[in-house]
């Protein structure tokens, strides 16, 4: 049982060093800044995206991106260790909600959600991507915990689920970063051809990523909040 | 560009706004009116990925957290028992002295007060528990539970023994705490009571027929106060300060007057 506690964060962090050391290693570096502006055109017409900026995030920069979601995991991951490890309190007394926030956020959740998705969704089109629609997305449920209670939302996804498809997302986003090697591409480059620019399916592989990154932003979000009104207070 | 110059001038505006505010609820709002015009500033500066993120974080996620925040820190919650002339419901407001005092209180910590009116045992369990902060209504000094803390002294009053009809059982204890209701209703049916009341229930209950019973005023000076939940020191000190200051201006006198002529 000790052995097993100590052998998985050693696994974790070789993990990711391996991650880490495999991107830098299979990176092309190009030192001017002609050569980083002519970059930037090419990662665009490379993507097919029309959000140049997308592009280079999830696609040239990737890497940073990467990193910047493990950020984001190690907060939500020192958030649960943290709080989890100081119990619970008995029972949390929930206060009861106006109807006027109970009524608007039954009105305002499907319409967040819809506009969440737009914007995770069109991330390689327009301006957003999977950061902002999961932060976008974590508001709805916020809202929704205001109005009827942390407990009733939590109990309505399963706690376990929904911190396995947290970590499914980020695996998977770190998976999708490596299987270019597999066909012998540099490793975080574009697996899917890029389409016809505007429309959402086109952009190669930026879809996938905005889509993973959104999920996980979004649990992550959702997690965080959950554990401050489990363990500090009511909601 | 005026647009942009405008928008640069009212941040450190809004920012101040927010950082001046007593009530707290009125800092956060400060803070998201400052995250969308921050957010208003990325987007005339052409990066509307970054004004979507500002917006989403700064104006609706962060401003939902706090908001969570301060439900339950930004309240001052008051559980008191039903007394007339102290704190007690009428119609959809409520009224009394102590809710005066209470209210002055709730405004000097930056916090709003809410009511809950609750039983004795209740107000001083729910006390104990910490899940408010104040206890009032009547509250006799000397009766307060040891492990609270209790400010004394607002009030001075007095304790009324209210006997009678000798025939039958009577309905409580001689130590119980009913409520006024309870208490006004059973002197109306004329049934048996053996009961301790403070001075303003008894001037309330005293507006009946009390002529069935013998009413005994007590020795002994009693004064009423306000139990503080044990982790209250720092709204001890604000409530005896508060309590030192309306003496000292009179305000406490007039109010008392207003409410026991």
């Amino acid at each position: 049982m000790r052995r097993t506690h100590l052998l998985l964060p050693v696994i974790a962090v070789l993990l990711v060093a391996g991650f880490c050391v495999t991107v830098l290693v299979g990176f092309e570096f190009r030192g001017t800044i002609e050569h980083a502006t002519a970059g930037w055109i090419e990662v665009a017409e490379r993507t097919g995206a029309i959000n140049v900026v997308t592009a280079i995030y999830l696609n040239a920069r990737l890497f940073d991106t990467i990193l910047e979601v493990l950020v984001f995991a190690v907060a939500v991951l020192g958030v649960h260790f943290y709080l989890t490890t100081r119990g619970r309190p008995e029972r949390v007394e929930s206060i009861p909600e106006s109807n006027v926030i109970r009524i608007a956020a039954d009105v305002l959740l499907p319409l967040i959600l819809l506009v969440a998705i737009y914007v995770v969704v069109h991330g390689h089109l327009s301006p957003g991507g999977g950061f902002s629609g999961g932060v976008i997305a974590g508001t709805g449920l916020l809202l929704t915990a205001i109005a009827v209670g942390t407990e009733t939302v939590a109990a309505r996804f399963g706690p376990r689920l929904i911190e396995r498809l947290e970590w499914a997302a980020l695996l998977g986003i770190l998976v999708l970063g490596l299987v270019p090697v597999l066909v012998g591409r540099t490793p975080l480059s574009d697996l899917l051809p890029p389409g016809e620019p505007g429309r959402i399916a086109s952009g190669g592989s930026l879809l996938l990523y905005n889509g993973l990154i959104g999920l996980k932003v979004l649990i992550g979000s959702w997690v965080i909040v959950r554990h401050f009104v489990e363990h500090r207070g009511e909601i | 560009m005026i647009a942009r110059a405008v928008l640069l001038v009212l941040l450190p505006v809004t920012a101040a706004f927010a950082l001046s505010q007593r009530r707290r609820l009125h800092a956060i709002i400060g803070m998201a009116v400052f995250s969308l015009l921050l957010a208003s500033v990325f987007f005339l500066a052409h990066a509307p990925d970054v004004a979507i993120t500002e917006a989403a974080i700064g104006a609706a996620l962060v401003t939902l957290v706090y908001v969570l925040a301060i439900r339950k820190t930004g309240r001052l919650v008051v559980v008191a028992c039903q007394a007339p002339g102290l704190i007690a419901r009428e119609g959809d407001r409520i009224v009394g002295l102590e809710w005066e005092i209470l209210k002055q209180l709730a405004e000097t910590v930056g916090l709003d007060a809410v009511v809950r009116f609750v039983s004795h045992d209740e107000a001083t369990a729910a006390l104990l528990r910490g899940d408010a902060d104040i206890g009032a209504g009547g509250l006799l000094a000397d009766e307060v539970d040891s492990r609270l803390v209790c400010v004394p002294g607002h009030l001075p009053t007095a304790r009324f023994d209210v006997i009678g009809p000798r025939d039958g059982t009577e309905a409580w204890p001689s130590d119980a705490r009913p409520e006024l209701a309870d208490v006004i209703d059973a002197v109306r049916r004329r049934a048996p009571l053996s009961i301790t009341l403070d001075l303003a229930r008894f001037l309330a209950l005293s507006r009946y027929d009390l002529d069935a019973y013998a009413v005994r005023r007590r020795d002994g000076d009693p004064v009423y106060a306000f139990a503080l939940s044990p982790t209250g020191e720092r709204l001890r000190a604000s409530l005896v300060s508060l309590l030192d200051r309306l003496r000292t201006t009179g305000e406490l006198d007039e109010t008392i007057r207003r409410y026991f002529p």
